[in-house]
């Protein structure tokens, strides 16, 4: 099945990310399995699932930065091929090396070189642009910093600024929220909602279960297949869980859950 | 290529003066430095994308590996157009490239197996090519000069001597066929070794042949008597060409893709979400290194080139956090090491000494019978050189010096006994035991320090003014007083906050 409308049949919002029979294999062991998900446009969701439930290979798969056995990815109705400059990643923190001899202004530039192209160099105003990124995280002060200066909060806070950069419509973010301080994650949830109420999308790689109900407005729950996806409020539910964690989740209780959603 | 060295020597001719460049070209030092500074500034180039690439050694093994380049192509070459290229051919050049690129190839197909390391890929991949280029070497092509020698440290002592002619006027070249009048031609007896039999026998036949027919060059044509004018020449050493034209690709190769280079080496998954081919660019600069490593295999040999690609980076690394300014002190480095690495190869450390005169001295000293006149490869006393300044830098770089490393952790442990000197006295003061506490006399014991340690650390903070003593007693000045609340405001608590 495949709809190339970008229209979601069923309430007939705009679909920001669809994915459909999307497997992907290390070896012949599949890390995700026949996957069909459809995002609309607009929500900022959680992907969740114990560790090696795929979910970083889920959002790798779909930017075609891992070979997919099978499958197909659309995002607007479009393949991700034709719509780059739509899409904006920020991979995780850990992925790079924070000694390469550069500075946070340059990372954060680093997220314009897409539409900057081939040969083409930034200039005066792809800096100004990441300077006002660099504003929304309040890391300006660390604009010519060297990179491997930073605290891991700083590094997550300029990749972040690098994905804003890029004034994309759908973020595809991995772990943002992986060992970085208070501060940090306080920035990088209202950041995600400002992003939320510009009318763009936002998908994450969440670990934390305590906070995703608080965080998150529609969530993906994942162990290698999909085992539940749509509205927080009625898809992150203890049976769900119990399901996407195999009976290993005891610490979350009914009243958290609706303590955490009351928040939003 | 000859074309493009006329192009040059016009040019030159503008400002030097034809007898002026010849003697310049002649002289093998400054040839020899002049394309190990093209060699250097190249290599120092590429291993910088390549240190940060964290695939240093891959330089090391393509620079094996292109000989198997080298030799395919001079097979192909001589069964397909029957003739033998030399090492500056642009078809020694392409081999050269799809063997490096080959190298890293069949490193990624074994290490994508799964069942090798990354590193021992390496090793397994190019050994084997270097192996199967020896063997086409000794078996195919034992005629050609690549002796190995050459293959371990190069040649560029004798650059200078490896020229194109470059005529200016005169012109004339020659050609002297059998029915010309200048034709010389003796009697040769066509059967006298086949029947072992001397010329002055009856059964003797013979032929006419000529002996001085061919084709003369402008050069020759006149050292022959052919021509009544001297023709006016320049000696363009080839190599310095070959470096040039490789050293100007990789130049233009990494300002044009500056940033695609740069944001795939720093985050290849961004480049390729970005849509910029990582994969293209890894193989170009594969190429690239390819390219380098075969312009500098007749020059410095292929183990010693490693050295140019890795020492120079690796010294600029230490000295700055911008890319572009390691670019340029890794070529900067480079190119003075091959400067004064011909200078140690005369026996010249710098200008500081002289080395003969240090053999002569321990001579003197220890009645050794070392020979005295100092004249080593030059290849490797440019590697020296580069060494060398690697070490200063790795000694005394400001940043990241060992110097200055111990400095900083020298300061920081200092001001720590401070703290803790300070949190002690601003602790106890004004408690009722500050009278054993805070005497001067003691206060080592409370410590478990020496009393030669606590003494100087009095002597500094008195000397900052942040205690005072009174009878015999350590307390702490109104300086101390901030100074110790702020150190427990910032340092002991226990919150990581983004600065």
């Amino acid at each position: 099945m495949s709809v190339h409308s970008g229209r979601d049949p069923q309430n007939g919002s705009a679909t920001a990310l669809e994915i459909d029979d999307l497997t992907v294999a290390y070896n012949s062991k599949p890390a995700i399995w026949d996957i069909d998900l459809r995002v609309p446009e607009g929500v900022l969701m959680a992907v969740i699932g114990p560790n090696g439930a795929g979910k970083s290979t889920l959002i790798k798969a779909a930017l075609k930065l891992i070979p997919r056995a099978a499958g197909t990815v659309r995002f607007y109705g479009q393949p991700y091929e034709h719509v780059r400059g739509l899409v904006g990643y920020v991979p995780q923190r850990g992925s790079v090396d924070w000694d390469f001899p550069t500075t946070v202004l340059d990372v954060v530039s680093m997220g314009l070189y897409g539409r900057l192209g081939w040969i083409r160099r930034p200039g005066q105003s792809e800096r100004e642009s990441a300077m006002h990124a660099l504003e929304q995280v309040g890391m300006q002060d660390f604009a010519d910093r060297q990179i491997s200066q930073l605290s891991g909060g700083q590094q997550q806070r300029t990749f972040l600024a690098r994905a804003l950069v890029q004034d994309a419509r759908i973020y595809l973010m991995d772990e943002p929220f992986a060992a970085v301080d208070a501060v940090t994650e306080r920035a990088i949830i209202t950041i995600l909602r400002q992003l939320r109420a510009r009318g763009k999308t936002v998908v994450v790689v969440h670990h934390d279960l305590q906070t995703a109900p608080e965080y998150f407005d529609w969530v993906t729950l994942l162990n290698v297949e999909i085992v539940a996806t749509g509205p927080i409020a009625t898809t992150f539910t203890p049976d769900n869980l119990r399901q996407t964690y195999g009976g290993r989740v005891a610490y979350l209780h009914e009243g958290q859950r609706i303590a955490g959603l009351e928040e939003e | 290529m000859f074309q493009l060295e006329d192009l040059i020597i016009n040019l030159l001719l503008n400002f030097i003066a034809r007898e002026d460049l010849n003697a310049f070209l002649r002289n093998p030092q400054h040839t020899a430095t002049i394309v190990g500074s093209l060699i250097a500034v190249s290599g120092a180039l590429l291993g910088t994308f390549l240190l940060l690439r964290g695939m240093s050694l891959t330089s090391d093994a393509i620079s094996h590996t292109v000989l198997l380049g080298i030799v395919v192509a001079f097979i192909l070459m001589g069964s397909v157009f029957g003739e033998h290229p030399d090492l500056s051919s642009v078809w020694l050049i392409v081999g050269a490239a799809a063997a490096g690129v080959a190298t890293v190839l069949l490193t990624e197909l074994i290490y994508r197996s799964g069942l090798v390391k990354q590193d021992a890929a390496l090793g397994l991949a190019f050994p084997l090519l270097f192996a199967i280029a020896v063997i086409l070497v000794s078996r195919v092509v034992s005629d050609v000069h690549l002796d190995e020698d050459a293959v371990m440290v190069g040649e560029i002592g004798v650059a200078w001597a490896n020229t194109n002619s470059h005529c200016l006027d005169g012109c004339e070249s020659v050609t002297i066929t059998p029915e010309d009048p200048r034709a010389e031609t003796t009697r040769q007896c066509t059967n006298c070794r086949s029947l072992g039999i001397s010329p002055r026998d009856d059964k003797a036949e013979f032929t006419q042949i000529c002996t001085n027919c061919g084709h003369y060059s402008p050069a020759q044509a006149w050292q022959a008597g052919f021509t009544s004018q001297e023709p006016v020449l320049v000696f363009w050493p080839k190599s310095i060409t070959v470096m040039a034209v490789l050293t100007l690709l990789t130049l233009l190769a990494i300002v044009l893709f500056y940033k695609e280079l740069k944001l795939s080496t720093f985050d290849p998954t961004l480049a390729a979400a970005l849509g910029f081919r990582p994969t293209l660019l890894h193989y170009g600069l594969m190429v690239l290194v390819s390219l380098v490593a075969v312009g500098a295999f007749d020059a410095v040999g292929s183990i010693l080139v490693v050295a140019f690609f890795i020492i120079p980076p690796a010294a600029a690394y230490l000295l700055t956090d911008r890319l572009p300014r390691m670019l340029l002190y890794s070529s900067l480095i480079g190119a003075v090491g091959a400067y004064t690495g011909y200078d140690l190869a005369r026996g010249n450390l710098l200008g500081i000494a002289d080395l003969s005169d240090i053999l002569a001295a321990l001579n003197n000293l220890f009645g050794l019978g070392l020979s005295e006149r100092w004249d080593s490869s030059i290849s490797a006393s440019m590697v020296l050189m580069t060494f060398l300044f690697f070490l200063i830098a790795w000694t005394f770089s400001p940043k990241y010096g060992l110097v200055s490393t111990m400095l900083r952790r020298r300061n920081q442990r200092r001001s720590f006994d401070h703290q803790v000197v300070l949190g002690h006295i601003h602790h106890h003061q004004d408690s009722p035991a500050a009278g054993e506490e805070l005497a001067v006399s003691t206060l080592y014991r409370h410590f478990r320090w020496t009393p030669a340690k606590m003494q100087r650390t009095l002597r500094q903070l008195r000397a900052g003014n942040l205690v005072r003593i009174d009878a015999g007693l350590v307390s702490l000045t109104e300086r101390g007083e901030t100074h110790a609340h702020q150190f427990r405001q910032t340092q002991l608590t226990n919150e990581s906050v983004g600065e």
